[in-house]
């Protein structure tokens, strides 16, 4: 079983905005921030050794966050690791349906600074 | 309806949670600081395997109950909340003893909270709470219709306070849910039903 680190997130998302913006909020709170740009990314993140949470933006080019998720299964690299996707719609995709056992959470964009620092917070707690 | 409590000795009372995506959010609200109650909770949330052990370390960290995965041929006792392990589905037998199946899944999961929930049975003066909390697909909905021909209690979460909200949507659809509840008002109402050990 791969080990699970505490302190550490990845954040997967085409938007550089998120990800500098996810990084100014949790960093001060001692929580380092891996910056994966696309599903591709995320995947060779895992394959370095990566396992912890992930944010997993929805809709991203070329690869979006459930073909990431398909992936990350088909090549063995789900273990160990809790996805929460991140999405701008209100209508949660017809995915989840298949996917709810691997995705913990659902967090709609935009998000308050406070509200998505204590869910991290509070998913980190469950690998810790 | 008001309960009353329990005329024999042997009697359970037993509350079988079901949540999936988005829940974990609304269990830290309902179990923090969650008081020792008498009555044994059942637990059936979607999440990946390997980490049971810290969800349940977790929620004894936050509440004064213990909890811990529900193990095979274990007996429910009152104060304790059970987690139902990844990858298998969990029922009572004769709402006493936890049994395991790996089973096929069921609306996809393996936890089902269907499964867990119409396993219980009429036994004497025992009694039921269902609760269903925030996630996808209809899995719960089943659950709580027999709960409450068994008399028993069920509660469903407000679809505002839902990450997703089909689950508790879905609950209520029935027409057997006797109230949607906030967070906060789903651990009140779990509080006031079992009483404080």
């Amino acid at each position: 079983m791969a080990e699970v680190p505490c302190r550490r997130i990845m954040v997967v998302d085409d938007d550089v905005f998120i990800l500098e913006v996810m990084e100014e909020l949790l960093r001060p709170e001692g929580i380092e921030v891996v910056a994966a740009v696309s599903g591709d990314a995320c995947i060779a993140a895992l394959e370095k050794g990566f396992r912890g949470f992930i944010l997993m933006d929805i809709m991203m080019p070329k690869k979006d966050g459930w073909e990431t998720i398909e992936e990350m299964i088909d090549r063995d690299l789900m273990e160990g690791n809790v996805v929460a996707m991140l999405t701008a719609r209100d209508v949660p995709d017809r995915e989840l349906e298949q996917m709810k056992e691997h995705v913990i959470d659902y967090i709609t964009k935009p998000f308050e600074a406070d509200e998505i620092v204590a869910i991290v917070k509070g998913y980190l707690e469950y690998l810790a | 309806m008001e309960y009353t409590a329990p005329s024999g000795q042997d009697s359970r009372t037993i509350v079988v949670i079901g949540s999936s995506t988005g829940g974990p959010r609304t269990l830290e609200i309902v179990f923090a600081q969650f008081p020792l109650v008498d009555a044994a909770i059942i637990i059936v949330q979607h999440m990946p395997h390997y980490i049971n052990s810290a969800f349940c370390r977790h929620l004894t960290d936050i509440s004064c109950m213990e909890a811990r995965i529900g193990e095979d041929g274990e007996s429910i006792e009152h104060g304790t909340i059970y987690v139902a392990p990844g990858d298998v589905h969990l029922k009572l037998l004769a709402n006493r003893t936890i049994r395991l199946f790996d089973d096929e899944k069921v609306q996809s999961v393996r936890p089902s909270i269907d499964v867990a929930m119409t396993s219980l049975e009429r036994n004497g003066n025992d009694r039921f709470v269902g609760v269903v909390l925030s996630g996808m697909g209809s899995d719960g909905a089943d659950g709580i219709r027999h709960i409450k021909e068994l008399g028993g209690v069920t509660l469903a979460q407000t679809l505002r306070t839902c990450a997703i909200h089909a689950m508790p949507r879905a609950a209520f659809e029935t027409g057997r849910v006797d109230r949607m509840l906030p967070p906060e008002g789903i651990r009140e109402r779990i509080i006031q039903i079992a009483g404080i050990l």
